[in-house]
């Protein structure tokens, strides 16, 4: 009895697996996807362009940079793969960018194909670059060998110090389908040489609405999530040659976000953040070393995180992006029919938002 | 149908139901012939034997037959050339002969075979008389080359089997330890030596074991590895189901763990029983070490065990079908080192594995001396000049190397050679069907392990069946404290160590 069930089972995968034999993809052999681009053309047709990192003993060159013009991205695909001897694969794709024009007009189409296709990893990212993201790929960085892998390195470093989110495909779908929160992403720009960090990107759904300023991120990212490990420069006042300036270094951040009702279809939500760090740097009248001093220096910073985050919100209220998840919240609090019969887009721009900051200086200097 | 089932599961030579009682053979020779037991008789038997020797001492009218290269001549002289020939009269001569180490025999059969057994054959009056005077000339004990230990014991079991007993006699000093002698071959007459301590020992073992081993039919028997194939569960099975061991220590924790132990003359290889997979990977060593250490170094074995069967495979699976899976700092060496090759991968680590196990096998069989030029043309043409010319990228080399050194590692070497050719079924799987059909492969080898016995007892235990508590001194060497338990695999009913029942 046991040994015909086998029997059938070797037989059975006999059958199933020869099918498989075409199914190689050896390694020299294809050419392996690093960073797709897509740009908006005039006409309404996308610009798609692949960049692929070759090993240094083909033809000298570190890489090989494909672009086309075509209706869909998949269509794209087709056509740059006649543009090289590699089979084409994105199985080892790390970035995908986006044009701004694209950006502003909403790229879902692009994205859904990709989460579609079960050889591209949910860990790729997605960028938004302010300006043509064919230009910013084609180029080479005179210090960098390889322009791809020198953005994705940069974004690496950039996400590890907090000042832009973490913004993977699956990040992106998971926030684009839930419907309490709007899906981020970081943008950068190009310089002549460089290639810089520029902001965050704030989405109506897939349409990119709003820009978070480089500087400000970090408070973006306060109200967020919970962080470890950022550091941030403010300038308490800056009057005239007499400024205050602080470093405040090694943040951890601990958010909350409490709902409470305020009339029949309105709400009020409050933002606490607890952010602790150590001081690197101070420039001004205070004495930290006195306790009193600390305090008025905590105080002193907190307002200002508060007003700049305060400064963020509104604006996000403006636009109607609800990029961090305050539908989630409320979604949470009130009873699922009324959320279901809600319209949180139009709720969320006039609710009340305040934001209320603790800050605790541990210590400051490297030592006590 | 028959085909499937006999490559899956018809490896077993299954132990028969009902096992008779176990009784010891009481003698080897066999039933009484009538010939007469006449010196004439006895010289056309050996006909055409040159080195037979006759030998007459007319004083006391004796004839002694016997083979000198066979017998220790100090010994002959002294027990029996002086007496009987210093004997005066043919009452002398009786009395000599009446002395219990005179053995009076009245076949011939029994005659012709304890003369070439290295016995002495004495004429007197129409009697025979046989005297044991064996001792020829062997090998010394020396130190064991292929277990040897760092720490621990450095002796080694000789080809003599006596000089084999007397090793494990040396350390066991119990009269629990029992022998029993058997007989093997039909020309070499071979004598096994079953060995077993008798209060710890599952006596349906040793019953199944002696079985084994008087049903055994063949001509000629050279080797305890050879020997080992004619009891095992599974003849047609990879692995190997006894374990053989050179060294008198391991041999005798092996019989105080409650097993079995059949020392085979003229080889120097001791056959052990029930054996367990995993006793395959632990050396010696790792009792003389300190316990930690004994562990880190059996994880090690493990871990070179993974690294033997996989390594190779992965990467002709992972170049050939799952590019997704390599570390984006490694693909781009990983393709430059590939560029060159002209072969897919699982072409060049066919190339490269078969041309590691010809050195092996090359070193194994040349002398010393040209062995280590074998390993200088075969580090330099394989490690530079195989990359150099493109026929292979350096990273399989390091793959094929690392998984070479590890296979080793494996205490046991008839062990890690079915580990060595397991591994060429893995490379080919993994070139066909990628990951997929290295799971296939491993999935396959799971599955006939699981159905092995070893004399009847499960081959994986104590992981399958789970017996818990044999764990300790299986994936780790627990210390000596809590290593107080014999195996489960040997169902002893003396389970205890420390503890023998009297």
């Amino acid at each position: 009895m046991f040994k015909t069930q086998y029997r059938c089972l070797l037989i059975g995968l006999l059958a199933v697996l020869t099918g498989c034999g075409s199914d190689q993809r050896i390694l020299e052999k294809i050419g392996l996807t690093h960073t797709t681009c897509f740009d908006l053309m005039p006409e309404g047709k996308l610009r798609v362009t692949n960049s692929i990192p070759l090993s240094t003993g083909e033809g000298r060159r570190p890489r090989e940079v494909l672009t086309t013009i075509s209706d869909s991205s998949k269509g794209a695909k087709v056509d740059l793969s006649r543009q090289t001897q590699l089979t084409l694969v994105s199985g080892q794709m790390r970035n995908i960018l986006f044009g701004w024009t694209l950006a502003e007009r909403g790229f879902w189409d692009d994205i859904d194909t990709l989460v579609r296709d079960p050889s591209v990893s949910p860990r790729v990212k997605v960028t938004v670059v302010n300006g043509e993201a064919h230009s910013l790929i084609i180029r080479n960085y005179s210090n960098y060998l390889r322009t791809a892998k020198y953005i994705d390195h940069l974004l690496e470093s950039e996400i590890k110090i907090q000042t832009i989110p973490k913004v993977t495909l699956y990040d992106f779908t998971r926030d684009y389908y839930d419907d309490g929160i709007d899906p981020v992403a970081p943008i950068i720009n190009e310089l002549t040489d460089h290639v810089k960090v520029d902001g965050i990107a704030l989405f109506q759904d897939d349409r990119l609405r709003m820009k978070v300023d480089v500087n400000e991120s970090v408070y973006f990212a306060m109200m967020r999530d919970d962080f470890k490990m950022a550091s941030l420069p403010i300038v308490l006042s800056g009057e005239k040659e007499k400024k205050e300036l602080v470093l405040f270094d090694s943040l951890i951040n601990k958010r909350r976000i409490r709902v409470a009702r305020a009339g029949s279809h309105s709400f009020r939500v409050d933002i606490q953040l607890k952010v602790s760090g150590v001081i690197l740097e101070y420039m001004g009248d205070l004495k930290i070393s006195k306790e009193e001093d600390k305090h008025k220096l905590e105080e002193k910073i907190a307002a200002k995180i508060t007003q700049h985050a305060e400064a963020i919100l509104k604006r996000m209220q403006q636009k109607n992006v609800d990029s961090l998840g305050l539908g989630n919240v409320v979604k949470s609090s009130v009873p699922y029919k009324e959320w279901k019969n809600m319209n949180w887009r139009e709720v969320y721009p006039d609710i009340e938002i305040h934001c209320a900051t603790q800050v605790k200086i541990k210590h400051y200097g490297k030592q006590k | 149908m028959a085909i499937w089932d006999r490559l899956l599961f018809s490896f077993s030579r299954r132990a028969e139901k009902g096992l008779r009682q176990f009784e010891l053979p009481s003698s080897l020779e066999t039933a009484k012939s009538d010939e007469p037991v006449s010196l004439a008789h006895i010289m056309e038997q050996f006909e055409d034997c040159i080195d037979v020797f006759q030998r007459s001492i007319p004083s006391a009218g004796i004839d002694i037959v016997y083979i000198p290269h066979l017998i220790d001549p100090m010994r002959f002289t002294k027990e029996i050339v002086d007496p009987l020939s210093k004997a005066q009269d043919a009452q002398d001569v009786r009395d000599v002969l009446a002395q219990s180490n005179f053995w009076h025999a009245s076949d011939s059969k029994k005659v012709v075979k304890g003369i070439l057994s290295g016995k002495a054959a004495i004429f007197h009056e129409g009697n025979v008389y046989l005297v044991i005077v064996y001792g020829p000339k062997s090998r010394g004990v020396e130190q064991s080359e292929t277990e040897s230990v760092i720490t621990g014991p450095h002796d080694s079991f000789t080809e003599s089997a006596n000089t084999n007993l007397s090793l494990v006699r040396r350390r066991v000093k119990s009269s629990h330890l029992k022998v029993v002698k058997l007989e093997v071959g039909e020309i070499t007459k071979t004598i096994v030596y079953v060995l077993y301590i008798k209060d710890i020992v599952n006596m349906e073992l040793v019953d199944e074991f002696v079985r084994r081993i008087t049903n055994i039919e063949i001509d000629a028997v050279y080797d305890g590895n050879m020997f080992t194939q004619y009891i095992d569960d599974f003849p047609n099975s990879l692995f190997p189901q006894f374990l053989i061991t050179e060294r008198p220590d391991t041999a005798v924790s092996k019989l105080v763990s409650g097993r079995i132990l059949a020392i085979v003359d003229g080889s120097p290889t001791v056959v052990s029983g029930p054996t367990g997979f995993f006793d395959f990977f632990s050396s010696a060593d790792d009792y003389y070490q300190r316990w930690s250490i004994g562990t880190a170094t059996r994880v090690l074995r493990f871990i070179a065990f993974v690294i033997t069967i996989s390594f190779t495979a992965i990467y002709v699976a992972v170049t050939t079908y799952h590019y997704e899976m390599i570390p984006e700092a490694l693909i781009l060496t990983l393709r430059e080192s590939r560029s060159k090759v002209p072969f897919p991968p699982v072409i060049e680590a066919m190339l490269m594995e078969v041309t590691i196990e010809l050195l092996r096998e090359a070193g194994a069989r040349l002398p010393t001396k040209i062995g280590q030029t074998i390993g200088i043309v075969g580090g330099i043409v394989i490690g530079q000049a195989a990359v150099q010319a493109g026929l292979t990228s350096n990273i399989l080399i390091i793959a094929v190397a690392s998984s070479a050194i590890s296979s080793f590692v494996i205490p046991s070497y008839v062990m890690s050679a079915s580990i060595r050719l397991i591994r060429f079924g893995l490379i080919v799987l993994a070139g066909i069907w990628g990951n997929f059909g290295l799971m296939l492969g491993i999935g396959f080898i799971v599955v006939h392990l699981c159905g092995l016995t070893s004399l009847g007892t499960s081959y994986l235990s104590p992981f399958a069946p789970t017996k818990w508590s044999d764990w300790k001194d299986v994936f780790i060497r627990g210390p000596f404290s809590i290593l107080t338990s014999r195996p489960n695999q040997v169902r002893t009913n003396n389970e205890e160590k420390a503890k023998m029942r009297k």
